[in-house]
C-alpha cells in the first residue's frame, strides 16, 4: 500500500485529541433533515504525486449553517476501467470530514483509449448511512517548469503535454495557469497566462528577495480543469536578492548573556565587599582565640590600662 | 504494522514542522487549494461554528467536541526549552492597516479563542486614539509590538521572557515569578497578569508550551505571541485570520513579504507607499509591528460604535465621542 | 578598677529590663501579636486565593506593598549611612543613638523586603531568581545589594555589640537571669576579655566595616532608585532619581530615628543617655536634609513641568487633579511643614522635633505612593476600560493588614531586642568615661608638672 505518511499522522492527531477530550458527548440524532454532500477532487502534486480528497459533510436542509462533518468514515478510493475497479487504497475521514490518499508518481493507472483515468471514491453504507459514491476522469498531464536566465531576463518557461499510449509527448492548448511566488504563508499571484501549443512564457521583470539562502519558490497552478483536473508544479530557484541579515548582538540587555562590562563590574564589586567579610570574620576568629588563651590563663596579670 | 508506520510518521511531521521546512509544499499547499477551491463559504461558517464542534460519525452518532480541546498538531509540541530558539531564518514583522479598521473586535474574539482568554483578558486590544485635537480619531488595535529592543526582556530577572532570533518575545510561564517589572517596564501595557487561579489552568489535555501560552498559570505574565504555533503550519496568527476587513497583515521580514490572508504585498513596498510607522518610535523600542496611518478610512468612526454596551463604554471618556454622543450619533 | 565598678553600675542600670515584665507590656505585646496574626491571615488569603485579594490590577500591578517596601529599605539603608558615619567620624554623640540606629537598619532590612515578596505572584519560585540569574535585570541587582547589605548590616551590629555581650556575660551572675540568656551572653561575647589586642583589634574592624556600610547603602539607594528610573514611564525615567532617593531615604531615615529616639527614651526611661541636645542635633539634619529633598522634589516636578512633554503632562494633570490633597500633604506639608517647624531655634525642643518627624514620615510615605502608583494609572496606551479597579487603584484590607502587620512586627521586635540587650551601648558608654579619664589624668599630670 502506498499512502503517504503525514496523511495518517493527520488523523491519529485527531483521534488522540478525542480521547484526551473528556466532554465528549454522543447522542443520536435524527439525520432526515440533512443532505450529506459527497465531493471528490483530485491534484496532481508538484512532486508529480496524485493527492485523492474526499470531503463527506452532512448539510442541515433548514439552516445551511449548521453542517456535521463526518468523522472517521472509511473511504475507499479506486481506479476504474470498464467494470473493472483497481482498489488504489482507503483512509478514514478527518474531523473536517476529509479523507485524503497520496499516490506517488510510480503509480501506474489504467486508461481508457482516450487517454482518461477513470477514478471513483466509495464509502459504504452503514445502518445510518446509505453508501456513497463519486467519479472523476482525468488525463494525466505533464506540466513542466523551467526557470532560466535567456539574456539575463529572468524567464518562467511552461511546457504541458500529455503522453499517448506510444510514448509520445503531445502538446496541448488553451490550459489557464496561474504563476505565484510562494512564499512561508501565502502565495503571492505574479502572473496569468494560457498555454497555447504546450508552452508559455513570462519574463520577470520585478525582482523579490527570497529567502535568507537567496532562494524564490515559484509554482504553477492549473485550476478545475475539464480535462485534467488541478496540477500544481512549483521549482526553486537563486533569483532572490537577499535581504540583509539582521543579527542580533549575544551581549546586550535582552539576551541571555549580558554585555561583557557587566560581569566585569559586578565580579569587582561584590568581590571587594565579600573579601572584606571575610576578613572582619577571620578578625572575629582571632579576637576569639585570644579571648580562649586568657582563659586558660591564671586572671592575675588582667588587667586593663 | 500500521501502528508503526504511523508512528513513523508522526516523528516524521513533527521533524517537518520543527525544521519550518514550510516551504516544502506537499500536503498543506493541496489541502488548502482544495478547500480555497470547494468550499469558500465554509471557511467563514467554520468561524461562526463557536466553541463546539459537532462531528457526525459513520454509525450515526453525534460527536460533541470542544473546538479548543482539538489540537491539530500535538505531534508538533514545542517545549518550553525549544520554544526559546524561533523558527530560523525568519523574522516576523505585522503591520495593521488603520485605515481599513472598523472595530469588529473580531481580532479580539479570534484571539481570545485561539489562546483560551476569558472576555476582559485581551492580547489584542482596540483602543480609540486621538492624535490631535483637530484629527478624528481612529480604531488602533494594538497587541504586543515584539521590538527589537524589549524593555520587558531587558528586566526580566529570570529570562522567563526572551526574544528569540525570529523577533518572536514570549513568555515561559514555567520559569515566570510574577514581579511584574515587565508589567511595569512595557510602554505599550501588552502585558497581563493572571491574578488568581481559574479552572482552565488545571486543563493539561494540551501540554504547556510558550508557543501557545496554553494553559495560563495562576500568577505569572501572559501577552501576545504572534501564534508561532500556527506560523509553524504556515498559518496566519489568529487574529490575522479572523479579521473580516483584511486589516493585519503578516509576514517574514526576510521575504519582504504579508499577507492578510487574502492578499499578498511587499513588505518593504507596502510600508513606503502607505506611510508605515511605528507606535511610539520615539522610545527607541524598535517594535515589529507598523501601522498604516488612518488616512482615507474606509468606513466612519460611527460604525465602529455598532459593539456591546460594554465595550461602547470603555470609549465614553474621548471627548470626539463625547461630542458625538451629543449629535445623537451613537 | 575604677572601670570594672562602672561597668557594674552600667549593667545594674541597664539589666532590670530583662528579667520584669509588666502588666502593660504584657498587653502592648498581645496587641502587637493580635495584628500580626491578622496580617498572617491576609497573607495566606493572598497566597491561597491570588493577588485578586489585593488592590493590584493590570496597569497599576506594584500598590502600597512597593510603597512600604521603598520606605522600610531606605529607612535601613539611612540607618547604615547614619550609623557608619556615627562611627566611622568619631562622632561624639553616637554614644546615645548608634545602638537604636543600628537595630533600626537591621529590623528595616529583615521587614522591607518581605514587601517586595509579597508583591510576587509566584513566591514557590523565588529559588529561581537564583537558578536562571539575569545580572541585566536591576532586580538582579536589587537582590544581590540587599542580601550583601543584610549581611554587612549583621556583621556590623554584632561588632557593636561584642563589648556589651562581654559586660553583659561577667555580670549576668549577680541577677537571677534565665540560663539560656546567661549561655546566649557568653557563646556571643566570643571571649571578648577588654584586652588592649582585642579592643585595637575589633575597633580598626568595625572601622572598615562602618566604611563599607555607607558605601553599600549608597549602591544599594542607587539600585532601589533605578528599578525606577531604568524604565520608559513616565514620573520614573529621571536621571536624578538615585540622588533623589538618597536624599529622600536620608529624609526618612533621620525622621524615623528621631521619632524611635523619643519613643525609646520615654518608655525605657534613658532620659539621662538621649538627651535635648541629640534632638536638637537631629532636628538640625533634618531641616538640612528637608531642605536638600524639597530642592530635589522641585527639580523633578519643575522641569517635568517646564518641558511639557505630553506623557508627563497627562502624569502631573493627574498628581494635581485627582491626587490633589495627596501631592499637597506629600509635597507641601510634608517637606516645608518639617522646615518650618525647624527653621526656629526655638521650635527645636524635643516634642516639636518628634512632631515635624512625623510630619515627615506621613509626607514621605505619600510621597512614594505619589511615585509609584500614579505612573501605573498614566501609561503611554491610554487605559480604556470599564472595570473601576483596573482603572484606578485602591488598596484593599488585605495590603493594609500586612502593612500594619509589618509595623506591629518590627516593634514587636525592637521591644523583644530591647529586652535582651541593652538599648544604649555600654562600651560606647565607657569609651566616653575613659576618653573623660584620659584628659583628667593628663591634666592633672600638666598641672602636677
Amino acid at each position: 500500500m502506498k499512502s503517504n505518511l503525514y496523511n495518517h499522522t493527520f488523523f491519529i492527531s485527531i483521534i488522540a485529541a478525542l480521547l484526551l477530550c473528556t466532554n465528549g458527548i454522543a447522542q443520536q440524532i435524527d439525520l432526515s433533515n440533512y443532505s450529506m454532500r459527497f465531493v471528490f477532487k483530485t491534484v496532481k502534486q508538484a512532486d508529480n504525486s496524485r493527492l485523492l480528497e474526499v470531503s463527506f459533510i452532512g448539510f442541515n436542509d433548514a439552516d445551511r449553517k449548521d453542517k456535521l462533518p463526518v468523522f472517521g468514515a472509511e473511504i475507499q478510493f479506486l481506479n476504474v476501467l470498464n467494470d473493472e475497479e483497481i482498489i488504489l487504497g482507503s483512509s478514514k475521514t478527518s474531523k473536517e470530514g476529509t479523507a485524503q490518499l497520496i499516490l506517488l508518481e510510480n503509480q501506474k493507472y489504467a486508461t481508457d483509449e482516450q487517454g482518461y483515468i477513470n477514478l471513483k471514491a466509495r464509502f459504504n453504507s452503514t445502518d445510518a448511512l446509505s453508501i456513497e459514491e463519486a467519479d472523476i476522469m482525468v488525463k494525466d498531464l505533464h506540466l513542466d517548469l523551467n526557470l532560466s536566465e535567456i539574456d539575463s531576463v529572468k524567464t518562467v518557461t511552461l511546457t504541458a503535454f500529455t503522453i499517448n499510449s506510444l510514448g509520445d509527448k503531445i502538446p496541448v492548448s488553451d490550459l489557464d495557469v496561474i504563476i505565484n511566488l510562494n512564499t512561508m504563508l501565502s502565495k503571492m499571484n505574479i502572473n496569468e497566462g494560457t498555454i497555447i501549443d504546450g508552452t508559455y512564457t513570462f519574463e520577470m521583470t520585478e525582482s523579490f528577495s527570497g529567502n535568507t539562502k537567496g532562494e524564490l519558490t515559484i509554482s504553477s497552478i492549473i485550476e478545475e480543469n475539464d480535462e485534467y483536473g488541478n496540477i500544481i508544479q512549483e521549482k526553486k530557484v537563486q533569483w532572490g536578492t537577499i535581504n540583509k541579515q539582521v543579527k542580533f548582538n549575544d551581549h546586550s540587555l535582552w539576551t541571555k548573556a549580558a554585555p561583557i562590562w557587566m560581569y566585569v563590574l559586578l565580579s569587582i564589586l561584590l568581590l571587594g565587599v565579600y573579601i572584606n567579610f571575610i576578613y572582619t570574620i577571620v578578625n572575629l576568629v582571632k579576637i576569639k582565640r585570644e579571648g580562649d588563651n586568657i582563659k586558660t590563663e591564671p586572671k592575675k596579670n588582667y588587667t586593663v590600662y | 504494522m500500521k501502528n508503526k508506520q504511523i508512528e513513523e510518521g508522526a516523528t516524521d511531521r513533527r521533524k517537518f514542522l520543527k525544521l519550518g521546512l514550510l516551504t516544502s509544499f506537499t500536503a498543506i499547499a493541496s489541502t488548502s487549494i482544495i478547500t480555497n477551491l470547494a468550499a469558500q463559504e465554509e471557511e467563514t461558517e467554520k468561524e461562526a461554528t463557536g466553541e463546539v464542534m459537532r462531528l457526525l460519525t459513520p454509525d450515526g452518532k453525534i460527536v460533541e467536541v470542544s473546538a479548543s480541546n482539538i489540537n491539530k498538531y500535538p505531534e508538533a509540541f514545542i517545549t518550553p526549552e525549544e520554544s526559546r530558539k524561533g523558527i530560523p531564518d525568519r523574522k516576523f514583522v505585522m503591520v495593521i492597516d488603520l485605515a481599513k479598521c472598523k472595530n469588529a473586535r473580531k481580532c479580539v474574539e479570534g484571539c481570545q479563542k485561539g489562546h483560551n482568554l476569558d472576555y476582559h483578558q485581551e492580547f489584542m486590544q482596540i483602543k480609540l486614539i486621538q492624535d490631535n485635537p483637530l484629527a478624528e480619531p481612529y480604531w488602533f488595535p494594538k497587541n504586543c509590538m515584539h521590538c527589537d529592543e524589549p524593555p520587558c526582556v531587558k528586566v526580566c530577572p529570570t529570562g522567563a521572557t526572551f526574544k528569540r532570533e525570529d523577533n518572536i518575545v514570549l513568555v515561559d510561564n514555567e520559569r515566570c515569578i510574577g514581579c511584574k517589572f515587565c508589567v511595569t517596564s512595557c510602554p505599550y501595557s501588552a502585558r497581563i497578569f493572571n491574578w488568581e487561579h481559574k479552572a482552565k489552568f488545571d486543563d493539561k489535555s494540551q501540554p504547556y508550551s510558550p508557543e501557545t501560552n496554553v494553559p495560563g498559570a495562576t500568577g505569572t505574565v501572559m501577552k501576545c505571541d504572534f501564534c508561532p504555533d500556527l506560523l509553524r503550519q504556515g498559518l496566519l496568527p489568529h487574529c490575522a485570520q479572523s479579521c473580516p476587513e483584511g486589516v493585519i497583515y503578516f509576514g517574514d521580514r526576510n521575504e519582504d513579504i504579508v499577507t492578510n490572508g487574502a492578499e499578498t504585498v511587499r513588505f518593504s513596498e507596502l510600508i513606503n507607499k502607505r506611510g508605515g510607522y511605528r507606535h511610539l518610535e520615539h522610545l527607541g523600542t524598535k517594535p515589529n509591528v507598523y501601522y498604516l496611518p488612518a488616512v482615507d478610512k474606509l468606513y466612519e468612526l460611527e460604525d465602529g460604535f455598532d459593539v456591546n454596551e460594554e465595550v461602547k463604554e470603555r470609549y465614553k471618556n474621548v471627548p470626539y465621542v463625547q461630542e458625538l454622543k451629543k449629535q445623537g450619533k451613537i | 578598677m575604677n572601670i570594672q565598678s562602672r561597668k557594674r553600675e552600667l549593667f545594674k542600670e541597664f539589666a532590670p529590663r530583662l528579667e520584669t515584665t509588666s502588666t502593660v507590656s504584657k498587653i502592648y505585646i498581645s496587641f502587637l501579636i493580635a495584628i500580626i496574626l491578622v496580617g498572617i491571615y491576609a497573607f495566606y488569603l493572598q497566597m491561597s486565593e491570588g493577588q485578586i485579594v489585593t488592590g493590584m490590577r493590570d496597569n497599576v500591578v506594584w500598590g502600597i506593598y512597593e510603597v512600604n517596601f521603598i520606605l522600610l529599605v531606605c529607612i535601613s539603608y539611612s540607618g547604615a549611612f547614619i550609623s557608619g558615619i556615627l562611627h566611622f567620624f568619631h562622632t561624639p554623640w553616637k554614644t546615645a543613638i548608634a545602638r537604636i540606629v543600628e537595630i533600626i537598619t537591621v529590623l528595616s532590612l529583615l521587614i522591607g523586603p518581605i514587601y517586595i515578596l509579597l508583591c510576587m505572584g509566584r513566591l514557590d519560585r523565588l529559588h529561581y531568581l537564583f537558578m536562571y540569574p539575569r545580572i541585566q535585570s536591576p532586580i538582579t541587582w536589587d537582590i544581590i545589594a540587599i542580601i550583601t547589605d543584610i549581611v554587612a548590616c549583621f556583621i556590623y551590629l554584632y561588632l557593636t555589640f561584642i563589648p556589651d555581650f562581654a559586660i553583659l556575660r561577667d555580670h549576668c551572675e549577680e541577677r537571677d537571669i534565665p540560663k539560656w540568656v546567661k549561655k546566649m551572653y557568653k557563646t556571643l561575647a566570643i571571649g571578648y576579655q577588654d584586652t588592649k589586642t582585642q579592643r585595637d583589634r575589633l575597633h580598626k574592624i568595625t572601622r572598615t566595616m562602618s566604611a563599607i556600610i555607607i558605601v553599600l547603602a549608597i549602591v544599594a539607594y542607587t539600585v532601589l532608585a533605578w528599578i525606577f528610573s531604568l524604565t520608559l514611564q513616565p514620573g520614573w525615567n529621571s536621571t536624578i532619581f538615585a540622588p533623589y532617593f538618597i536624599v529622600g531615604g536620608l529624609f526618612s531615615g533621620v525622621a524615623f530615628i528621631i521619632v524611635t529616639m523619643y519613643l525609646v527614651r520615654k518608655f525605657y526611661k534613658l532620659e539621662k543617655y538621649i538627651r535635648k541636645m541629640h534632638f536638637k542635633v537631629g532636628g538640625i539634619i533634618l531641616l538640612i536634609l528637608a531642605m536638600l529633598y524639597g530642592y530635589f522634589t522641585f527639580t523633578e516636578y519643575f522641569s517635568r513641568w517646564f518641558s511639557h512633554k505630553a506623557i508627563d503632562t497627562d502624569l502631573l494633570d493627574k498628581l494635581f487633579t485627582r491626587y490633589f490633597w495627596e501631592f499637597i500633604l506629600a509635597n507641601y506639608v510634608g517637606i516645608l511643614g518639617p522646615i518650618g517647624i525647624l527653621f526656629f531655634k526655638k521650635l527645636r525642643t524635643i516634642n516639636w522635633v518628634t512632631i515635624a518627624s512625623v510630619i515627615a514620615l506621613v509626607g514621605i510615605w505619600i510621597n512614594r505612593y505619589l511615585i509609584v502608583i500614579p505612573t501605573l494609572e498614566t501609561p503611554y496606551v491610554p487605559i480604556q476600560d470599564t472595570r473601576v479597579d483596573y482603572i484606578f487603584y485602591a488598596a484593599s484590607w488585605v495590603e493594609i493588614a500586612l502593612s500594619f502587620a509589618g509595623i506591629a512586627a518590627f516593634l514587636l521586635m525592637f521591644t523583644l531586642i530591647g529586652k535582651l540587650v541593652p538599648l544604649v551601648p555600654m562600651n560606647y558608654i565607657l569609651d566616653s568615661h575613659l576618653e573623660t579619664n584620659k584628659v583628667k589624668q593628663k591634666v592633672n599630670k600638666e598641672i602636677s608638672e
